[in-house]
Formats: C-alpha cells, structure tokens, sequence
C-alpha cells in the first residue's frame, strides 16, 4: 500500500495493471506499424488514466467523513456508528463512494453526494477486540472513475471510541457479609433488608407493606417501618496483566479471557447492587456501585494493556475492608 | 483496509446481470467498424449483434444467461475445428479470423460469467476487438466511432469499478447513477482535450500505416503534378470538389489572392500543353521572411502527391518553403516542389500593388499554331492588327458563339480545333487555349496559364480554401509592351466565384469537407515530419518573441511601468469590488430573512432591539407586546435556529409557511 497523502491510501488495482499493460502493448504496436488509429487508441488511454486520476482524487478529496459511536460499544457484538457525510465541493457530485469498516460485513454503498450536501446515517457494525480506537480503521473507498486505483479515505472520529470487553459469564464470587469478619465498619443505611432501621411517619413514595399497623393505631398517623440496606462487602475484582512474554500470543488470549470473565463478573455484581471495585498491576477503580461505576470500570478493563513480568509494578494496595476477587 | 473482492467468488445472478449490463452496449459498437473495412462479414457482425441482444435481454429480464462449463468446452472445441477450416480452406485472412475468434470469445464469455475475474476477460476481448476496428478503419467517421467508444467505455468502466466492490447485485440506483452525466460529460472532455497533444506529442518512428484511400482525384494529381496538361482532363479534374489548398492572407491582400498562378504552358500538339524550354534563365524568388518588413505574408497549405507546381499570387516578391523542403525554380516565375512530398506550406511575400504582369518572357511560338487555327484568327482578327483591339475581337467571338460546359462532346482529330470548328463548348482551358493560340497565330506574344481562382471563405477560420472545381486556366498576353498580362477569355458563366460563403447546405457540405480534411491530413496521414514542422515552427515562433522582446527592451520605461502597475491594480480592485458584491449579493436564507422580518415587527411595535437579544427572547417579546403572535413567532424563530444553527436545509413548503406567518405578524403589527 503506498501513501501517498495523510491518512490517504491509494492502491493500484489488478485492473490497473493491466490497463498499464495493455497501455505498452498499444504503444509497441503502435511505433512498429505507425497505425495512426493505434496512436489515438494510446492517446486515449493515456488521457483517460491522467483524467481518471485528477477526478478520482477529487471525488475522494471533496468529501469529509467522520464518524462517532452510538450508546456503548462491546467487542465482538453489534454496536451501532454514527457516519456524517458532507461534500465540500463547490461542483461536482461525489460519487461511487463506499463506507468501508473492519466491523460491517462489507463495503457500504454510500448514494452520490451533490455538491454541499450533508449526509447522516447510522450503520451497525462489530468491533473484534475491546481497546481504545482512536485511529479508525474506516473510511471511504472508491474506486471512481473507472477502477485504475483504488482510494481509500481514513473516517475522522469525532471521539476516541472505547470498546469494551465483550463480557463472559462466569460463576459470580459472592461477597461476604460487612459484618463478616475483616469487613469495616459502615454507617448504616436506608434499604431493603430485613432490620428494622427506625419507625417514621409515611411519606409518599413509602412502600405500603411496609405500614406498622399497631403503631399506626396507637399513633393515630400512618407509622411505616425503615429497614437497613443489607450490604455486601466492596469487592475489587483483579486481573493480573502480567506476562511473561508481551508477545506470546497464548498468554495475551488468556489475558483477554481474564478480562472478558472480569467484565462478566463486574457488570453481574454491579446489577445487583453490590459494590464493585476493579484492579490490575498499574490500574485502580475505588469500589463503588451504580451506573457510572459500570462505565469506570468496563472502561478500566478496555484500556488495559499487558504488561512484562519483570518490569510488572505491584498490585495497588487494598482498602480495609475490600475483598479482593482475583479473575483468572 | 479490506482487500479487493476476491475474483474467484462465484458471481450471483443479480451480480452477473449486472457486469452483462454493464459491459453489453460497449459490446455491440465495438466490432461495427469491422463490417465495412472487411474486417469481418456483414452476415457474422450482424449475428453477434443479435445473439448480444438475447444476452442483454435475458439479464435485463432478470434471467442472465449462464452456460454450463461442459456446453462452453464443446463450443471451444467446435470453435477450434472451425477455426482449422476457416484458415485452411476459406482462408478469409489473418484480420478476419483474428475477428471471428474475438467475437466468439466474446460472447463465450459474457454467456458464462462466473466470476468478476471472467468479465474482466470479457473487457480484455471487447478491448482487443476495438483495436482491431481503429487500426483498420481509415474513413473519417471513424472519429464518430472513437467518441462513441469513448463514451460507451467510460460507462462500462465506471459501472465495472462499483461492481468490483459488491457482493451481490447492486441496487438499480447503482448504475441510474453511475457515472452522472456531468461526470461523463466533464470526462470525456478533458480526456479528449489531453489526448489531442498526447496524439500529436507520441514519437512517430515509421510512416503512417495507412492514408486516406482517395486524397485526390486521379484527374486532379495529374492536372497538378506533371508538367502537361490535356484538355480533357482538365475538365475532370475542375469537376471535383477536392481540397487542393487552404491560404491565409490579411484582408488588405485578400483581393490580390484570388487568382494563382501555377504554371506556364507553351507548347501544344494534339489536345496536350507541355512546357517550353524557357527563354531567360530560372530565377528563384528570395527567401527572405515578409515579416521583417512588417507585411503580413500569405500562407499557404497546398496538398500534393507527388511533385507538382506551386500555387502563387501575381506579385509574388519573395518565396519561403518551411524548413527542410525545397522546389525547384523554374523559367518564367514558376516553382516546382521537389519529389516526394504529399503536401507543402510555404509563404509567400507579395510586392507593391499594381498591374498583374506574369514574369517570364517564354511565348508560344506561331510556327506551331495549327493551320486550321490561325486560318480562324485571320478570320476573326479581320483587318485588325491592334493588339488589344485583336483580344476584344477574341473574347467577343468566344463569348457569343461558345458554350460553356464541363462536359465538352468527345472531339474529333485536334480537340482545340474541334472546339473552335465545331463542337464550339468547353471548359476554360478550352477557351483559353484557343485564345493565346489565336493571339499568337496573329503575332502576339501570348501563352496559356494553368491555376486557380477564388475559393471558399473557411468555415471556421478567415482562410481560403480552394477545391478542384476552382482550377481555372487564362492567357497572359503582352499586349501593349509592357509585359505579360492576364487576360481571362472564359465567359463569366464559366470563371469560379472569386469568393463564397454558400448555402448552409453548402456550408454543412463544407464542414463535413473540412472534417475529412483535417482526419486526412492531421490525424490518418499524420507523420515524423509533421511533427518537425511543428518544432520548426515553434522554434520560429520562440526566435520571433525574443526578437520582438528585444525590439521592446528600449521601448519599456519607468512611467510604462508605473502606468502597467498602476492598471493592474485597478482591475485587481475591479475583481475584488465585483466579487464583493456578488458575495453580498448571494441570497439570504429563508428562515433568516424571515427571522428579521419579525425583529423589524418587534421593532416597530417596541422601538429599538438590540442585536445582542437572541431569537428566543425576540420571539417571547413579541408574543408579550403583539397578543395572538405567540405561535408564529415562535414558529419562525424555531425554524430559523434549526435553519442557522442546525444546518437544517428549508423547504419550499416551509419557506411559504414562513412567508404566511411574517404576514400574519406584520398585519397584527
């Protein structure tokens, strides 16, 4: 592949070739014989590749591709891109243009673009690995005008996509109690488990299973019981990035298999409420629960790199009280 | 970066109707011209013609055709005895069987598509057939086949680079838009444009394979080559329209162009004029440039076979050949081009105006004037020995008692005596050799001169072309002493218009002339040569502008440039000035002529607003200060914030609503 431009890459193709061939053919039979058709026949080859190349260039030039994802993206599962389209030529139609992704099945065809016209489509496409892109390996193809060479125009991104690891399921470690042996002490707070917390008066939005009807007689108010969130203790899920040997494939797949089991288990915990913490050797996400814990730590497990045994830092050192999980 | 399709997957049937579309009309135009330069039989083109129609209808009809492997290596192998036969027995020629094979490789292949790699093949075979039709066709319709190929070969192309990238068979809109005709249009221009000094630019080691079939008459490369000429030719060769030569001259000189001067005759015996010997000692015109004395000089493009005598205006000063070529000059001001060369441009100086005199002091001689003819004279000359009166008396007898024909009866004995004893009708040579022949039977130094008169004003160009029918012959008859001058007895029916524009029959006539002309000359027959000239006249051209620059070094001073400077900036200013206003011009978009239409609303009701108040406010005050313009306003003010800001392109639909509620709010106002 030669580049020729940034972020260009133009290909001759087989029927290139042999056009050029067939170019040397004409042109020896032309200064053999001196036919003058054949002479034409040359010129005419010779301007169509000098014309196909100035209009190819254009076509691919005048046209700005960027795209960005939509909603998370996963490794090897459906995720769906957003492609904006604009042609920035003053005339000219750009055509014969593809949308070329390693994650779409195959080149997407895109419909001429007139002259300043702006276009958005969302296409659905499949990440094979979880990392971070921030060269896209997508970008407009076209082969335009008659299939000389083959141009190749990189997407802009208009943010880095993080692909997240595709997650394995796997046996959940089960979180021992706080109160277990080990585990620190917690404020106590409102939820749904079995102590009773605290008697109050109702509120909208009260469960009302949770009415204390004798209560409420005596008080002659409606009197709803609180009880305390049961609480699991802060589990810190760890992947050992370590390795041997940076390049030995057989290690980096059962690394990506760790992860891919790691992000299992997080996203399975964090469901349920619990607390969930993620570490590796050079990484840390503080156990915490909810929504934007899930992001932090998918985000932690797509930017993990291995690393070599020898020069491995240690694991960050726990919180009292965490347990750590480690994800094999 | 995927890799390219794989060429071995096996097409879909959507997919091959596809590549048969796309590849058939280029297909059927291909071999055409084949049909008429014997390159194949009328009867096989006309049988792949209709055997490519059944392809293409099947594929469009959904249905493509796809032969067996086993039916397609029978159809080889049939084709292979065939073959055996054809060359063996029928012996059609290497062209033709070369052809046949094409054409049936052709349809072979488009009947089997399998792959994309197959209709590849398929190009390669429509591309070979092509070759074999522009290397064998000569006609200048070819050019109609060229552009046609052209056209038909960027969509073939264009639509076979998409398929390369599908899988399966594109959406119709693929090929309904592929390529745009504006594409097509823009393509096909700038290649055109490219191929011309590419065509002219390619090294030429050998002559041209092939020149024009017929460049000119047989009658008119005699009449214009040997140094006799007959009667009776002559007539054949006046009646063809054949370009003989194209000049160019200012518009001051065109008057003096018209008649040309070519050769000069002496002798005649039976029907045939030969040249004499001369008189005086050939005298060659000099060479030096007309330019350099600030006359524009006559140019001249003249077509010849093989040697033949210059084409010159009376006055002619002095005579330059382009480089490398050379004539011979002869007694009496005439020139003779060397051997060899099929065409020849040269310049010619013309001197002051004044009396057409022919140079040269050779005459014929009365000794040889036929009895019959000079007993004629005496007859006609009467008791007249005045010169001059001697001509008026010839010219009157000839222009009353004869007939002007191109066809003249077949003579019996002499064709001049004939002529003037009996048939009495004949062309202008037949008038003018009668004529110097009297003259000289009555002791008047007189001969007869071949060349041409008037033409055609070009089509394209203020040049003159002129064809056989402007062949003309006259006499040059030194009447007074004074020399030899031109005396044209042919009546006025018989002597070509000096100068015509013509019917646009005529005009379309001339073009299609003009076409042939320029394909038989500049593209069929163009040669190494051609292209000397070409370096030698750019070389010319170069040495001209570095004399004129140095002519101009003492002429340039300071307030010449200062004045140039001075010039250029005011049309840069002009540029920007114009650009400016067309700029502001540009017009507004709709939703934001109607968004200040209601800040004018809101401002007439409110007094001032400032531009730092934004839509949204604009539209909320104007519903306080304006009840029941709420929803207009902020309608308008809406799509205009998704209009300026969301690139959002307007309807028309819209751009009327818009227009409505500006109304309705400037009626509430």
């Amino acid at each position: 592949m030669t580049r020729l431009i940034p972020d260009w890459e133009v290909r001759i193709t087989n029927f290139g070739l042999g056009y050029i061939l067939m170019c040397l053919v004409v042109a020896i039979a032309a200064t053999n014989t001196g036919n003058n058709g054949l002479y034409l026949v040359l010129a005419g080859l010779l301007a169509a590749m000098t014309v196909s190349g100035f209009l190819s260039r254009r076509n691919v030039r005048g046209v700005s591709c960027e795209i960005e994802p939509v909603g998370e993206v996963f490794a090897a599962q459906q995720s769906f891109l957003r492609v904006r389209l604009e042609n920035h030529l003053r005339a000219g139609t750009a055509q014969a243009l593809f949308f070329l992704h390693e994650g779409l099945p195959g080149p997407l065809w895109i419909d001429p673009l007139k002259p300043g016209e702006k276009r958005e489509m969302v296409v659905e496409g499949r990440f094979p690995r979880r990392g971070v892109v921030q060269r896209p390996d997508a970008g407009l193809l076209s082969r335009f005008p008659i299939g000389l060479f083959r141009k190749y125009r990189r997407a802009a991104l208009a943010r880095e996509i993080v692909v997240f690891p595709n997650p394995e399921s796997c046996a959940v470690p089960e979180a021992p109690p706080e109160e277990a042996r080990g585990g620190r002490p917690h404020v106590s707070r409102r939820g749904t488990g079995f102590d009773l917390r605290t008697l109050r008066e109702f509120s909208p939005g009260d469960d009302p299973r949770d009415m204390h009807w004798k209560q409420s007689a005596r008080m002659r108010r409606w009197i709803v019981r609180e009880r305390e969130a049961e609480r699991g203790r802060a589990i810190v899920l760890t992947v050992d990035n370590a390795v041997d040997d940076p390049s030995d494939p057989a290690s980096l797949d059962r690394l990506e298999r760790a992860i891919a089991r790691c992000a299992g288990s997080a996203l399975t915990l964090l469901s349920r409420g619990g607390e969930v913490g993620f570490q590796a050797r050079g990484a840390r996400v503080v156990p915490q629960a909810g929504q934007a814990q899930r992001a932090r730590v998918l985000e932690a497990l797509a930017r993990l790199a291995a690393v070599p045994a020898q020069s491995a830092p240690p694991f960050p050192p726990l919180r009292r009280g965490d347990h750590r999980v480690m994800v094999t | 970066v995927r890799r390219d399709a794989a060429s071995a997957k096996p097409l879909s049937d959507g997919l091959r109707r596809a590549y048969v579309e796309a590849l058939a009309p280029a297909a059927a135009l291909a071999p055409i011209p084949l049909a008429f330069t014997g390159g194949a039989s009328i009867r096989v083109i006309a049988l792949f013609e209709a055997a490519l129609a059944l392809l293409w209808a099947r594929a469009r009809g959904g249905r493509p055709v796809r032969m067996p492997d086993l039916a397609l290596n029978l159809a080889g192998l049939a084709y292979f005895l065939w073959l055996g036969y054809e060359v063996t027995v029928l012996r059609h020629g290497l062209l033709r069987s070369v052809t046949y094979l094409l054409l049936f490789t052709a349809l072979a292949k488009l009947a089997s598509l399998k792959t994309p790699g197959e209709a590849r093949t398929a190009l390669l075979v429509l591309f070979l057939l092509t070759l074999a039709a522009a290397s064998s066709s000569t006609h200048v319709s070819s050019l109609l086949y060229f552009a046609g190929m052209a056209w038909l070969g960027l969509r073939a192309l264009a639509r076979l680079a998409v398929l390369a990238d599908f899988e399966e068979a594109p959406p119709q809109r693929v090929f309904r838009t592929v390529p745009t005709p504006a594409i097509s249009a823009v393509g096909l221009l700038a290649a055109g444009a490219l191929c011309a000094p590419l065509f002219y630019g390619l090294p030429r080691l050998k002559g041209p394979y092939a020149v024009a079939p017929f460049r000119m008459d047989d009658n008119l490369s005699t009449v214009l080559a040997a140094d006799r000429v007959d009667l009776e030719s002559f007539g054949a060769a006046k009646r063809s329209d054949r370009v003989v030569m194209r000049l160019t001259a200012a518009t001051e000189d065109r008057p003096r162009v018209v008649r040309l001067r070519e050769a000069v005759f002496t002798e005649y015996r039976d029907g045939v004029w030969t040249r004499g010997p001369g008189s005086a000692r050939a005298r060659p015109f000099p060479a030096e440039p007309p330019e350099r004395r600030g006359r524009e000089p006559v140019r001249i493009d003249l077509a010849l076979f093989a040697k033949g005598f210059l084409f010159l205006p009376y006055g002619t000063e002095s005579v330059r050949l382009e480089r490398s070529r050379s004539a011979r000059a002869l007694s009496d001001g005439v020139l003779q081009a060397s051997p060899g060369q099929r065409d020849l441009r040269y310049e010619v100086g013309l001197a002051r105006p004044g009396p057409a005199r022919g140079a040269g002091e050779s005459a014929i001689d009365p000794r040889l004037v036929p009895p019959e003819i000079a007993e004629f004279a005496a007859k006609v000359a009467g008791d007249e020995t005045v010169p001059v009166r001697v001509y008026r008396r010839i010219e009157e007898r000839l222009r009353k008692g004869y007939v002007y024909t191109l066809e003249p009866p077949a003579a019996r004995g002499d064709p001049l005596v004939d002529f003037l004893l009996r048939s009495r009708a004949g062309h202008c040579e037949y008038f003018a050799s009668s004529a110097a022949m009297m003259l000289a039977a009555r002791g008047i130094r007189a001969r007869l001169v071949t060349g041409s008169y008037g033409g055609e004003l070009g089509i394209f160009t203020n040049s003159i072309v002129v064809r056989g029918e402007n062949l003309h012959a006259w006499v040059e008859a030194d009447l007074d002493g004074t020399g030899f001058s031109v005396l044209d007895p042919t009546p006025p029916s018989g002597v070509p218009e000096a100068a015509t524009r013509g019917s646009l029959w005529r005009r379309l006539s001339a073009l299609g002339r003009e076409l042939e002309f320029f394909y038989d000359r500049r593209i069929l027959g163009f040669e190494s040569l051609d292209q000397q000239r070409f370096l030698d006249a750019a070389r010319d051209g170069l040495s001209g502008v570095a004399g004129a620059a140095s002519g101009w070094k003492g002429a340039i001073s300071l307030p010449a440039i200062r004045n140039g400077l001075l010039a250029v900036a005011v049309a840069a200013g002009v540029i920007i000035a114009v650009s400016e206003w067309r700029r502001r011009r540009r017009p507004m978009p709709p939703a934001t002529r109607a968004y200040l239409a209601v800040r004018r609303v809101l401002a007439r009701r409110t007094g001032f607003v400032s531009p730092a108040i934004p839509p949204a406010e604009v539209a909320r005050r104007l519903s306080e200060a304006l009840p029941g313009s709420a929803e207009d306003a902020n309608a308008v003010v809406a799509l205009y914030a998704s209009s300026a800001f969301g690139g959002r392109e307007v309807a028309a639909e819209e751009e009327l609503d818009l227009a409505e509620r500006v109304r309705r709010l400037q009626r509430l106002a």
